[in-house]
Parts: structure tokens; sequence; C-alpha cells
């Protein structure tokens, strides 16, 4: 708790949040783009990340860095497999907008 | 730092099992010159059958290993069967269809091997690390394989837009795990549940509420339960066949399972508070999995209306929240299991003149070119809309059972209405194959393969009402293991 | 006091950099903004006690993620002005979602409070970085021991993604010709390399 004695866990929650919410608004705004969506995905684990980090210096316990660490590798498994997606997809269409994901098509 | 002593590791004696056969094989299929896709698919089925053995003969009550971290008992045992049950069909039911579509790779069993690994590591977390882990080792290989066609739009768009909604339901799903650990302090179930042991009359503070909201819609992701829905139709039609039964088949199943052991574990004590969403979830999917399908001519995008359905009905059995609820929720996956075999094997036997066709008015007058296809596909449909003598019939009355026990009326109601206007599609397949004027006739089946499936399929839809004792007792054994 | 300086420093480049990777007209640039948020980013997880993370945040994911991402974008020749205008549809559903979510999470932070023995549980379960242990030191202790399965499930999802990113991405072309090394080796000066002795005068014939 010593580190965080000067700046309180909320202030460190609330730019997580952001991050989140960022993230968040990033896909919506960009629906279309994927490589930005990709990277607004990578905004949300990073703000994930930065809540367990902080909530592991506030109790004083390792498992929520442990936790970031998983994260961290699955989110570069995650980013790799994506893009190899992406590649191929682009290879087909020529472009990478996606059809619009909730049209309901006959 | 403490003496650290190595944890036991035969509870996970099949999981450690089924990853080396996975990278004995991926070695395999690299190393030999031609890729031999169809001793490697056959060596797959015989694992998955292998550690299914295992599973069955190393069925112990609630052990836990890897420093509580990993749980094996009764409900975990009757899951894994299932869902090496559904891989070693799907890989089997594939050989066919990856030849003629090309996709013949030997990544292909691998991939489903290593998917399925992650199911089994799912079903049996017993903290949210490990959840997560398993969860992915689960997701990475479905987004791999439903671009596994990889010269077609339709699959590489199907896998693109996957994995964009996957990655974003995981986000969601560790940001409420990130809100739930800061809150207790912990990632064990066994220590949620204890944390959460005092909220059984109300007041639970806004941060648990939120992580578990936001868990349980990044769960709801994963077994595409209405509103986070959208990416099903569209991955099910445009994924290759034989993947999109893959997906139909098992890893709902597991999904199922990792959500009742959630909430009946460390969310055991909050019921009050999860049961308004699993309803809202649950009504949501069975009327929008009756309503949307009716407009559908393509197969696949009624098979996966269909399956959005379903998991509305298994999920109005967790809904209970007591153990005949989750006995009846894991006699629906069963059954589901087996008529989403059987209607998925004749999927992939549907094809005019050597191309595979999907439309459902490509059936017309089936019953007179290929009258067995016809019956046993009727037998199936008739299944899915629970007409009476047949399996999936008891399937939803187990589930109503439950829930009118719970005393939760309105569901019951909204099921069975639903279930009738689900009727109406179900019943239209078979109308259109029987009393439609007769078209083109489909392609006469040369694989037997896919043959016996729909027919063993059907048949076990058929005989269920004989012999019902052994799936119920296995579920019962299992539903108590969990909730003892 | 400088603590506080550091923090407001680190966190306002970190949020306009991330709003700038979700609105950036070229993407390269919104790779570099994410590279920006990433560095400061681990700034924080400095600040926070968590150096082996935040050195994870620096190696792995500028090193290798985000460069990755420079990379297809990179490599693909995309269109992106069509995309942009196509964007700007979807911004106000974007900015009342986010808005809500953002409203809702701020409320659920202002009354945070963790339960009352979560420092006592939380202590059960790890070990703690005091004993003069360093942070890496207490991370790898605890992650070779008591999360060793989760450290070799890690190790199968990382394949897992090695053979979906092959099996997608690696196509064998048929006519190009490719290094044989045991070939080249094989060549013995002998065959292949003859001495003639040549006139003056006369060339090569």
């Amino acid at each position: 708790m010593t580190e965080l004695s000067h700046i309180g866990i909320s202030h460190f929650l609330t730019l997580s949040a952001i991050l989140f919410t960022l993230g968040v608004f990033g896909i919506f705004r960009n629906r279309r783009n994927v490589i930005v969506i990709l990277m607004s995905v990578e905004l949300i684990l990073l703000s994930v990340t930065m809540n367990m980090v902080t909530f592991s210096a506030y109790l004083n316990d390792l498992t929520g860095q442990v936790f970031s660490m998983f994260i961290l590798t699955v989110a570069a498994a995650e980013a790799a497999i994506g893009l190899a997606i992406l590649v191929v997809f682009f290879r087909n269409r020529g472009s990478i907008a996606v059809e619009d994901i909730s049209a309901l098509k006959g | 730092m403490t003496e650290f002593i190595a944890p036991a590791f035969s509870p996970a004696y099949p999981e450690i099992f089924l990853a080396i056969m996975a990278m004995i094989l991926l070695m395999l299929g690299v190393s030999t010159d031609k890729e031999d896709y169809r001793s490697i698919s056959r060596f797959s089925i015989l694992s998955l059958i292998a550690v299914g053995m295992v599973v069955i003969r190393l069925y112990e009550g609630g052990v836990t290993t890897f420093g509580g971290m990993f749980v094996v008992d009764g409900f975990s045992s009757f899951m894994k069967v299932l869902v090496l049950f559904g891989a070693a069909v799907s890989i089997g039911m594939a050989t066919r269809y990856a030849r003629r579509e090309r996709i013949m790779r030997f990544e292909y069993p691998v991939l489903i091997l290593f998917s399925t690994l992650g199911m089994m590591l799912m079903i049996s977390a017993n903290d949210l690390m490990a959840l997560y882990m398993g969860l992915e080792l689960q997701s990475l290989p479905l987004y791999v394989l439903a671009a596994m066609q990889r010269d077609s739009v339709r699959s590489t768009e199907a896998g693109l837009k996957y994995f964009i909604l996957g990655a974003l339901s995981s986000g969601i799903l560790l940001y409420g795990m990130s809100l739930l650990y800061g809150y207790t302090g912990t990632t064990q179930f066994a220590g949620l549940a204890a944390a959460f042991e005092s909220f059984s009359h109300g007041g639970v503070p806004l941060g648990v509420m939120t992580g578990m909201v936001l868990l349980m819609c990044g769960m709801a992701f994963k077994i595409s339960a209405v509103p986070f829905h959208m990416w099903t139709p569209d991955v099910y039609e445009g994924s290759p066949t034989s993947v999109t039964a893959f997906f139909a088949i098992v890893p709902k199943i597991a999904a199922l399972a990792l959500m009742a052991r959630i909430l009946t574990g460390p969310f055991g004590n909050m019921v009050l508070h999860w049961q308004q969403v699993i309803i809202l979830l649950s009504v949501a999917s069975m009327v929008l999995g009756a309503v949307a399908a009716i407009g559908q001519r393509n197969i696949k995008r009624m098979l996966a209306y269909s399956s959005i359905g379903h998991m509305g009905y298994a999920l109005s059995g967790l809904c209970a929240a007591n153990q005949t609820g989750v006995q009846a929720v894991l006699v629906y996956a069963a059954i589901y299991m087996v008529m989403s075999m059987g209607a998925f094997a004749f999927v992939l036997m549907m094809k005019r003149k050597d191309r595979m066709v999907e439309d459902i008015y490509d059936l017309s007058g089936l019953s007179k070119t290929q009258p067995m296809m016809a019956l046993g596909m009727a037998v199936i449909m008739f299944s899915m809309a629970g007409i009476p003598p047949l399996a999936g019939f008891f399937g939803k009355l187990y589930i109503f059972q439950a829930v009118v026990n719970a005393q939760l009326y309105m569901l019951a109601v909204i099921g069975v209405l639903s279930s009738v206007v689900a009727a109406y599609y179900y019943l239209r397949v078979i109308k259109v194959m029987y009393f439609d004027a007769e078209d083109e006739a489909l392609d006469a089946q040369e694989d037997r393969g896919l043959n016996l499936v729909m027919m063993l399929s059907s048949l076990s839809l058929v005989t269920f009402i004989l012999v019902p004792a052994p799936l119920i007792t296995a579920a019962r054994l299992a539903a108590e293991t969990l909730l003892r | 006091m400088i603590e506080a300086l550091f923090f407001y420093v680190f966190s306002t480049v970190l949020v306009l950099s991330a709003m700038m990777v979700i609105s950036a007209k070229n993407p390269v640039h919104a790779v570099l903004y994410l590279i920006l948020s990433f560095f400061n980013a681990a700034g924080l997880f400095v600040m926070l006690g968590a150096e082996l993370i935040a050195m994870i945040l620096v190696i792995v994911y500028v090193g290798a993620v985000a460069v990755l991402f420079l990379f297809v974008v990179m490599m693909l020749d995309i269109d992106f002005t069509r995309l942009r205008d196509e964007a700007q549809k979807h911004a106000m559903v974007g900015a009342i979602t986010g808005g809500v979510l953002l409203g809702e999470l701020a409320w659920v932070y202002s009354q945070w409070m963790g339960a009352r023995d979560a420092l006592a549980r939380a202590a059960q379960t790890a070990p703690q970085a005091t004993k003069g242990l360093t942070n890496a030191h207490a991370l790898g202790q605890l992650l070779y021991t008591h999360y060793a399965y989760l450290f070799q499930v890690s190790g199968l999802i990382l394949l897992v993604a090695m053979i979906g990113a092959i099996t997608l991405t690696l196509r064998s072309r048929p006519g190009v010709r490719k290094q044989v090394i045991s070939h080249q080796l094989d060549r013995n000066p002998a065959d292949v390399v003859k001495i003639e002795k040549i006139e003056t005068g006369a060339g090569v014939s």
C-alpha cells in the first residue's frame, strides 16, 4: 500500500475505466476498420491489466500481477491470430471492411 | 518462501494425455512429407476416445489439485465425456467434406484437439485465472478453424467477425474478473464463495454486482445467448460446414458447463441477484431463436437460430438454481448434442451434382428421392421441435418441470409459447421434404459415416423413451456433486 | 508531491494517446500512439511497484505486438480514406454507449470498497514481495511453483497461436526456386570447374 499512499486507488481505477471506455468506443466508432478495432481490443486489455496491477498493489498480493502476466501472454497470442486472419481476409477481399456485424441477412 | 510441494498430477491425467497426443500428432503432421490428413484425423479420434475412457476410469468425487485451481468431480467428468464424444464425432464427420472443400490440412484435427483440451480445462476450472486460460485455449483454435477455408471470402470473413466479437467478449469478461478480484482479494472459486457468503439477503456492493454482470455477459457471448448472439448466424453460415458442426455441437456444451459451475459455485449465495439476469438472457434467447429462424432459407442460418433458442431453454433450467435444474440442463445438453450431430450430418450430406447446397428449398420432395435421409431428418426436426415421444420433448419437459418447481411460472409459459412458435420452422423443413413438388434430386449419399451418424442420432432420439435411465441417472449424479 | 506530478503526466499522456489511437486518420499513427500509451502505462505500473509487468509491457508489447501491428498495417495496402468516411456514422452510437459505460464505472468506483477481509484473504493466497525480494524474483517464485499449471497452459496457447498463424498465412508457391544448401555443399570443384589455357589474342570460342 505504500506506493499508493499519495495517489489513491480510485485515481488508478478511474484511469482504467477511461481506457476501457475508450476501447469500447473505438470499436463502435471504427465499425469497419478492423485494424483499429484490434487496437481498441488491446486498449481494453491494457485497462484490465491496469485494474489488476492496481488491485494487486492495493491488496499487497501478487495474484493480480501474475494474472496480468497471463493476460499479456494471451493478448499477444490473440493479436497474432487476429492479424493472421486479417491478412487472409485481405488477400481474398482486397479490403479490410467487414460487413456490418449486426446485419441479419435473409 | 515456503517449501514447494509438487501438486498431484493424477486428476489431470486425461488433460495431460490429450495435450501430449495433440503435440505428437502435430509433429507427425509436420514431419510426414505429404500431409497425411486421414491418419492424423483417425489418430485424433482414437486419442479423444482414449481420453474419454480415462476420464470415466478416473471418475472420482471432488478432488482439487494445482493449488486448488483444477477440480475433478462427477459434474466435470460428465461434461468432459460429452465434449470428447462430440469432438470425436465432429472430426469423423469432417473427413469427406474436408477433402471436397480442400481444407484437408493436418492442422484441422490438431486444432480441434487443442480446443477440446481448452474446454476440458474450462470445465475443470476452479479459479478465475484457470477459467480464463481454458477459455482462451478453447477459443483461439475456433477463430482459426472458422477461417480455415482461407481462399474463401465467406470463411475468412466469418473468422474475422468471430475473432473480433470473441476478443471483445474476453475483454469484458476480464474486466469483470478484475473487479471481483479487487473486491475479494482472491481469484479462487472457494474464496469468492466465502467472500460472497454474507450477500444471500440483499446488499451486494456495486463493485461485485458490476463484476458479476460483466462476467456473465462474457460467458453469455460464448454460448451465444441474446443479446450477445450477433455473431452466431454469420459465423455459422460463413464457416466451412464441418467446422460449423463442431461449433454447434461442442463449445456450447463446455460454456454451459462453465456457466453452471460459476453460477452455483462462487455465485451460489447470490442467486437472487443473478437470477434476473439469466432469466432475461434466457427469455430473449428463446423468443429470438424462435422468431428470427422463421425467415431463414439457409439451413445453416436456421440451425444457428435454433441453437440460440436451445441455449435459451438450457439457461432457463439454470435459473432454477437447484439440483433438479442443473440435472435438467445436463440432460438437455446431452440431447441437444445428439440432435445437432444428426442435423449437421444431414447438412453435410446435402449436395447436388457434387456441389454443396444449403437452401432449405433444395430439399423439395426429398422424401421421394431419398426416403431414408428424409426420414432421419424428419425425426431430428420433430425432436428439436419437442414433439412428444422423442427425446427433445423430454429434454424440454425436464427443464420446464424444474422451472415450475422453482416457481418461475412466467418463464415456463414463455418457454412453452416460444417452443410452439419454433415448431413452425422445424415443421416447415419436414413439409418441404414431404409435401413440396419434387425438385431435382440430391445426390445419393456415398458417405456411409455421415449416414451412420444421422441414423444413430435419430434412432437414439426415438428410443430415448424406452431407456431414459442411464442418461438421467448420470445427470443426477453429476448434478449432485456440483451442488453439494 | 512528485509522485502526483508523475501520475498526472503519465495518465494525461496515456488518455490522450489512447484517444488518438481510436481517432487517428492514419493507422500508422494509430499504432505509434498505441506504443506511446503502452510506454505511459508502463510508467504507471512502475509507480505501482510492478516493475516486471512494466518491463514486459515495454519489451513484449512495444517490441513484439505493436511492431506486428505496424508490420501488418504497412504490408496491407488499405484504402483508409473510404473506411473513415463510413466511420463517422457510428460515432454517435459509440459515444452514447461509451458515455453510459463510463458513467456507470465512475459510479462503481466512486463508492468502491473491498471486502472487509480482502486483505487477509489475499495474504493467504500469495506470499508477498516483502522480505527483500525484488518484484521479478517474487513473481518468478510464484509463477514456476504455485502457478506452474497456468504457465504450461499459456505455453499451449502460444503454440496454438503459432499453429494458427502458420496454417492461415503460409503458402508454398509452386515454381519458386529455393536455396538447397545441401546441393550447394555437394558441388565439387573438380566436376564443375574447368581450367583452360587460352592463347593470347585468340579469344574464347
